[in-house]
């Protein structure tokens, strides 16, 4: 125990020291951060664009269209500069167009649109400008056309101008709840999602990065030859143990600054996207969804056997090989593993009580990922997590029971990658 | 203080088909410098390896001062240098062997101090650089041999095993690696080690054990071991021209039954019953010139041929240790 614990303590130390842990530890939070902030700071921006009334109307119509929509666009951004309307015959419209191009290109308006007898038709409009890109834009040119026509009509039919603007002033946004087995949950369906896809992410990129990591440490024990010395000293078994835990210890460092700093990021979430140009009201669309305490606690516990269990595979693949060559082969059956559980994570984000779903979530090598997927997308019996917590922590004991008798073997073997075979012998052996 | 520093009695370790060490029984006596001798391949790496409990042996038992080699603590007053040597070469210099010193259970403050007294004695603290807070890969090959010497007695072992520790060691460093050799005996510790180069042995240790194939071919101290042999050995030096007729005389099997050509200098080993005189009055004969004549105990090198036969030392040389 004493000496596993020298083990653990240079495996933590060299680790937490190194260059790439302090980087990655450090800008982790600010590149989650920009990619939380960066959409909702450019969504706003672009809602609120001022660019949308800076535009000249061409109307062919013969109607009153043209002076409806440049109405509206006004009215959506007022302070900024009007439309423009050019009312022509439906002959003139190439050499306007010609001269608004230029407009355009010489930047006194970002845009035009031209309003003929198609668009009386309700079939087309058209629209040409610097911001002809940005789809909200767009569709909020769209939607004022589409708006202004529809009252122009309603109006020819002979309905009061008044009550035409009550009827057609429609405007919606979808807002979405999750429902679960205790009722209505505060957090949206798409945040759990999000909520649920970023919890199994970082297990598989702290399992795979660290995971990884362990199989170079026993590798690089290897070829250096310093194993040797090391075993003379302290049993293979407890060195392993020092190795996955040290490892471990560091992940349980990196994932809790990731938190802590994350979490002070959100306390001062409205000032940060102030920064960015966001309005302050945007800042409540940042949530962070809420976690019951067994939840957490579950998730924490998949964490640990999951890593327990990729971490000792990782460590036997790093005591079979001798050569940086062989390595990234022998690896391969354990990343498939792993591999394979990212993969299904697409259909079961979409169906999560699909059988895939439930199957992944009871084979060990699996539900470290699968089950915590699960739990943030929809309510979870407690019985199957109970199951599939037992089914990781027997695959975790026979992981770690293969792994160290190869382990015990392969540290002092050298030469080609053993064949499955040989592999068996070293386990009987062991 | 009375029972050995090691006891081995009747190892055995087999690798599937082939047999690494059989019945293998030694003593090494407390405070002694003990050889272990034999060609590639004899089972020296395995036994050293058995000792350490890097190994298990498949049958027979070891004792480390009088206690089984597995009891706690047992391996702690062990220094072990691996023939194939090597150390974190990412990691500054001073915390790898405190890493190695806390492994044997030496506390952190103690082991600093040590370590300070050794990488000072070592050279690899100089007025412009200390060495110690440097990375393992900065150092020169030679640096790296003493950190790593370090290493292995820097928690003051009362056994030191070292694993043909001259091989692939500057002379500098050899010398360095024999004096402290000498200094541990005088300390009072025992230090085994393994080697195929005979000379190194013969001058250094108290005690040896030659194994070959696995098994023992004699041991006891030196003195003892070539006594045994009788004196049946003729050193001989010759000088000058004409040295083809004493190659040709020593061809002559009813009065030489084996001799070593080391071009100016033969061990020569008589036929049974043939008398050195009628020997150096026929290379007198010859016309060369005749520095040395003189009846020797074999060396151990010669011992070890003798027993071990040519052969074996040509298969062993394929094999590892």
């Amino acid at each position: 125990m004493g000496k596993m614990l020298v083990v653990f303590k240079r495996e933590y130390l060299e680790r937490v020291r190194s260059k790439w842990f302090i980087v990655a530890t450090l800008l982790g939070p600010v590149f989650l951060g920009i990619i939380t902030v960066l959409p909702i700071a450019l969504a706003a921006r672009t809602k609120s664009s001022e660019q949308l009334s800076d535009v000249i109307i061409i109307d062919a119509t013969g109607t009153d269209l043209g002076a409806r929509v440049s109405k509206s666009l006004a009215a959506t951004t007022p302070g900024a500069r009007a439309p423009r309307l050019r009312v022509v015959q439906a002959e003139q419209v190439p050499k306007e167009e010609e001269r608004a191009t230029h407009e355009v290109m010489n930047r006194h308006a970002v845009g035009y649109m031209v309003l003929d007898a198609n668009t009386s038709a309700g079939k087309e409009m058209r629209y040409a400008g610097r911001n002809a890109t940005a789809l909200i834009d767009v569709g909020s040119i769209e939607r004022i056309v589409r708006q202004s026509l529809l009252s122009q009509r309603l109006e020819r039919e002979g309905i009061d101008p008044g009550r035409v603007a009550a009827l057609t002033n429609v405007k919606f946004d979808a807002k979405t709840e999750k429902i679960t087995d205790k009722g209505k949950e505060g957090a949206s369906g798409l945040a759990s999602f999000f909520f649920g896809y970023g919890i199994a992410l970082v297990l598989y990129m702290m399992i795979a990065i660290y995971g990884q990591s362990i199989m170079r440490g026993v590798l690089d024990e290897k070829t250096s030859r310093v194993a040797e010395v090391v075993i003379s000293s302290v049993k293979p078994d407890a060195l392993l143990a020092g190795k996955i835990l040290g490892a471990g210890m560091v992940a349980v460092t990196q994932v809790s600054a990731w938190l802590a700093m994350s979490f002070l990021m959100y306390q001062v979430r409205g000032p940060i996207l102030t920064m960015f140009g966001a309005p302050a009201m945007a800042a409540a669309a940042v949530k962070i969804p809420s976690v019951a305490p067994l939840v957490g606690v579950a998730l924490l516990l998949f964490f640990i056997l999951g890593f327990l269990l990729y971490a000792a595979l990782f460590g036997a693949v790093g005591a079979m090989v001798s050569n940086q060559e062989d390595v990234q082969q022998a690896a391969t059956p354990v990343m498939l593993l792993l591999i394979a559980s990212l993969i299904f994570m697409q259909p079961i984000l979409l169906n999560p009580s699909s059988t895939l779903a439930k199957t992944m979530s009871w084979m060990p090598f699996s539900a470290p990922l699968m089950m915590p997927l699960r739990m943030a997308l929809i309510a979870i019996p407690w019985y199957e997590i109970v199951g599939s917590i037992l089914s990781v922590v027997v695959g975790c004991w026979i992981a770690i029971w293969l792994s160290a008798r190869i382990y015990r073997v392969g540290l002092l073997m050298y030469g080609k990658k053993p064949s499955m075979r040989e592999l068996a012998r070293w386990i009987r052996m062991a | 203080m009375s029972e050995p520093a090691v006891r081995i009695s009747n190892v055995t370790k087999r690798f599937d088909a082939t047999v690494a060490v059989r019945d293998l029984s030694l003593v090494v006596p407390r405070g002694s410098v003990y050889g272990l001798l034999g060609p590639n391949g004899a089972g020296k790496t395995t036994t050293i390896r058995m000792l350490l409990d890097i190994m298990a042996p498949d049958s027979g038992s070891i004792e480390i001062f009088g206690r089984p080699h597995r009891d706690r603590g047992a391996l702690d007053k062990i220094g072990y240098l691996p023939e194939e040597r090597g150390l974190y070469k990412k990691m500054q210099v001073r915390r790898v062997l405190r890493f190695l010193a806390e492994l044997k259970g030496v506390r952190v403050k103690d082991a600093d101090k040590r370590i300070n007294y050794w990488l000072d004695r070592l050279g690899l603290i100089t007025p412009e650089k200390d060495w110690g807070n440097a990375k393992v890969d900065e150092l020169s090959r030679g640096m790296q041999q003493k950190v790593q010497f370090i290493g292995t007695l820097v928690h003051e072992p009362d056994l030191v095993i070292l694993d043909e520790p001259f091989s692939g060691l500057d002379p500098i460093n050899s010398q360095a690696l024999k004096d402290t050799v000498v200094e541990l005996k005088h300390a009072g510790k025992t230090v085994i080690f393994s080697t195929h180069l005979m000379d190194n042995a013969e001058r250094l240790c108290d005690s040896v054990c030659i194994i070959a194939h696995g098994e023992k071919v004699l041991d006891g101290e030196v003195v003892a071991v070539k006594e045994a042999q009788g004196t049946r050995n003729v050193a001989l030096a010759i000088d000058g021209p004409s040295q083809d007729g004493v190659r040709t005389l020593l061809q002559d099997r009813r009065l030489v039954a084996r001799a070593d050509d080391q071009n100016r200098f033969f061990e020569i080993e008589l036929a049974t019953g043939a008398d050195p005189q009628e020997l150096l009055r026929r290379v007198i004969a010859t016309g060369v010139q005749v520095r040395r004549f003189e009846m020797i105990s074999p060396s151990l090198h010669q011992i070890f041929l003798e027993r071990v036969g040519a052969t074996g030392v040509e298969e062993g040389m394929s094999g590892h240790g």
